[in-house]
């Protein structure tokens, strides 16, 4: 019950937001230099033809009936047809989505692995020298501060250079053969989770030095429990939040925005899709892109809101 | 708070170095034009693809214009147009922060949801939705910056604000009939200013950052401008053949993005000094 009532006001803050999503992308396509019309007719047709093709798309319909019937067709799945291919949009995301997901696992895993172990260290050295100057901030400045597009270019060069194990571009699929996939994906997934390893690591770092000022350490410190069961049993576990909730809002980025690691290592994502949408005005799949990652990031941060009730017995508690 | 600021014993090296560094870097961008370095624009002031030598530091581009001077124009550009976005959304999201955080009710509502809704944009991919509205270019790439950041000063000034306004000083100046513009710029400003010094940097890091990534996309910074994204961008199709282009604009943008991020640090640690303890 209790976390149903923690629960539902977030919901509804989420569908809020999504309705806020669709609302801007509705009205910013509306200011399309030209319109619809020009855009699927070019620039010199009669007056008719413009009239033809308002009324089949319903331009000339007041611009809420407009927005009702272009969001009911999207809560019915259907996020338009590309105008070069004639093929619904939905389908060409559905196809490459798995290919995202997996880069984004990969710098997720990445960045967690390497992020958060990093950051507990480095917090519990910082904190007992009251020194707040350790590796971990060089780390974390120098991972926060290397555009993803610099250090790719860097690795592709080094890679095509010296070839080692790794390929560049040249996406295979897992199912054709998976040890060629993971040979050119990872490049491109260590690319994508050195700002996720700063951002866990910094993340991390913080939340570490927060709780060991708590009165339970000085406490257990008291008591004379050694560090290593101090960290394991009271720092480890309060520290986590925090981390939830960055990991959750980094995937939902990731998804979303892998734009340019996928357009520099020619993967053939969602985010090179949505690219090449652009590049060929094919609008339909910007607007659906923008959308469809904006949802995943809403629903994704809503997990991550249910993920931190279940972690942490007081949220949502009655005070 | 600049005394505090001034006051933090010594700073240590890497404050330091981001503090040089970003001094260089400012100085180059704002003096450059000045600088006897050569023209950024003259094709064929050398040869072509030329690997750097003592008279091409940074090597020449496909048009053998000298690079370092088109290297120093992208530090411009990049510290410029960020700088313009993010002063502008500071300004507006402070604003907004402190009018959620202090009217609170309808109003604190209608702009946490607004910040939700921005927040939920993926950077880039709003970038691209801005791009195909607003046509490439700096208009485009100041937009998606401001996209970006509002949320970040918007919820922490809320959240500083929040704190502030059940304090003695402000019900006081309530009594004393001040009115609610004047409760918020005069008596909780000053107490939000560290937060927003805070945010403002980080803000410009990420700034530079999504200024850089569309324009090496091709979305912000349009030839014959050139900002360090857009010198990459340039850059990157002689990759295997030429790389100092690449690596040249890389490591100054690595840099200028490092330096304002370590700047960042050292004010956030002046404002909440650390306290630690030992487990021992």
């Amino acid at each position: 019950m209790r976390l149903v009532a923690y629960l539902l006001p977030r919901i509804a803050a989420a569908l809020i937001t999504l309705f806020g999503v669709s609302l801007l992308v509705f009205l910013s396509l509306r200011l399309l230099p030209g319109g619809y019309a020009d855009i699927l007719l070019g620039p010199f047709v009669t007056p008719e033809a413009r009239a033809i093709i308002a009324q089949r798309y319903g331009l000339d319909q007041p611009l809420v009936v407009q927005y009702m019937r272009w969001a009911g067709a999207m809560l019915s799945g259907d996020f338009g047809v590309s105008m070069v291919t004639q093929r619904p949009v939905i389908a060409e995301f559905l196809r490459r989505a798995p290919v995202t997901l997996q880069l984004a696992l990969i710098a997720l895993g990445v960045a967690l692995a390497a992020g958060y172990p990093l950051g507990v260290l480095s917090g519990v050295r910082a904190g007992a020298q009251r020194k707040k100057r350790d590796f971990g901030r060089l780390v974390g400045a120098m991972g926060a501060s290397v555009p993803d597009f610099v250090l790719g270019s860097v690795l592709i060069f080094v890679f095509s250079v010296w070839s080692l194990w790794f390929r560049v571009g040249g996406y295979v699929p897992f199912t054709a053969d998976p040890v060629g996939n993971i040979r050119s994906m990872m490049l491109p997934g260590l690319t994508l989770s050195v700002f996720g390893v700063a951002l866990i690591l910094r993340t991390t770092r913080d939340a570490v030095l927060r709780v060991m000022t708590e009165p339970h350490i000085t406490a257990a410190v008291a008591r004379g429990a050694s560090p290593g069961t101090i960290i394991r049993r009271h720092i480890l576990r309060n520290a986590a939040i925090p981390v939830v909730t960055v990991t959750a809002t980094y995937f939902g980025f990731l998804l979303g925005g892998a734009v340019i690691v996928e357009v520099l290592f020619s993967i053939p994502g969602v985010g090179l899709y949505i690219f090449n949408g652009l590049l060929n005005r094919d609008y339909a799949i910007v607007q659906a892109g923008v959308l469809l990652a904006a949802v995943v990031f809403i629903t994704i941060n809503m997990l991550a809101d249910i993920l931190y009730a279940l972690i942490d017995p007081r949220v949502g508690a009655v005070r | 708070m600049t005394a505090r600021l001034l006051k933090t014993r010594r700073l240590d090296g890497l404050s330091l170095f981001g503090l040089i560094t970003l001094g260089i870097l400012l100085f180059l961008g704002i003096f450059g034009p000045l600088l006897p370095l050569g023209d950024p624009t003259r094709i064929a002031a050398g040869p072509r693809l030329d690997a750097p030598s003592p008279h091409f530091p940074f090597g020449t581009d496909e048009l053998g214009r000298d690079f370092l001077p088109r290297v120093v124009q992208g530090i411009r550009a990049t510290f410029l147009l960020s700088a313009i976005a993010v002063a502008i959304t500071a300004v507006i999201g402070t604003l907004l922060g402190l009018m959620a955080g202090y009217l609170g009710r309808t109003t604190d509502q209608a702009i946490a949801r607004g910040a939700d809704i921005l927040f939920a944009f993926p950077a880039l991919v709003a970038g691209l939705l801005v791009a195909a509205v607003i046509g490439p270019g700096q208009v485009s790439a100041i937009t998606v910056i401001s996209i970006a950041t509002l949320p970040l000063f918007i919820r922490v000034v809320r959240s500083v604000t929040l704190g502030v306004a059940g304090r003695g000083f402000v019900t006081a100046a309530e009594v004393a009939g001040a009115s609610a513009l004047r409760v918020m710029l005069v008596h909780l400003l000053p107490n939000v200013m560290g937060a927003v010094m805070v945010q403002l940097t980080y803000a410009l890091s990420i700034g530079m950052i999504i200024e850089s990534a569309l324009s090496f996309l091709g979305l912000g910074v349009q030839p014959p401008d050139a900002s360090l994204g857009s010198l990459l961008r340039q850059g990157s199709g002689y990759l295997t053949i030429a790389p100092w282009m690449v690596l040249s604009a890389g490591v100054v943008l690595s840099l200028a993005i490092m330096s304002v991020n370590l700047v960042g640090d050292a004010v956030r640690d002046a404002l909440e000094p650390l306290k630690g303890r030992p487990l021992t």
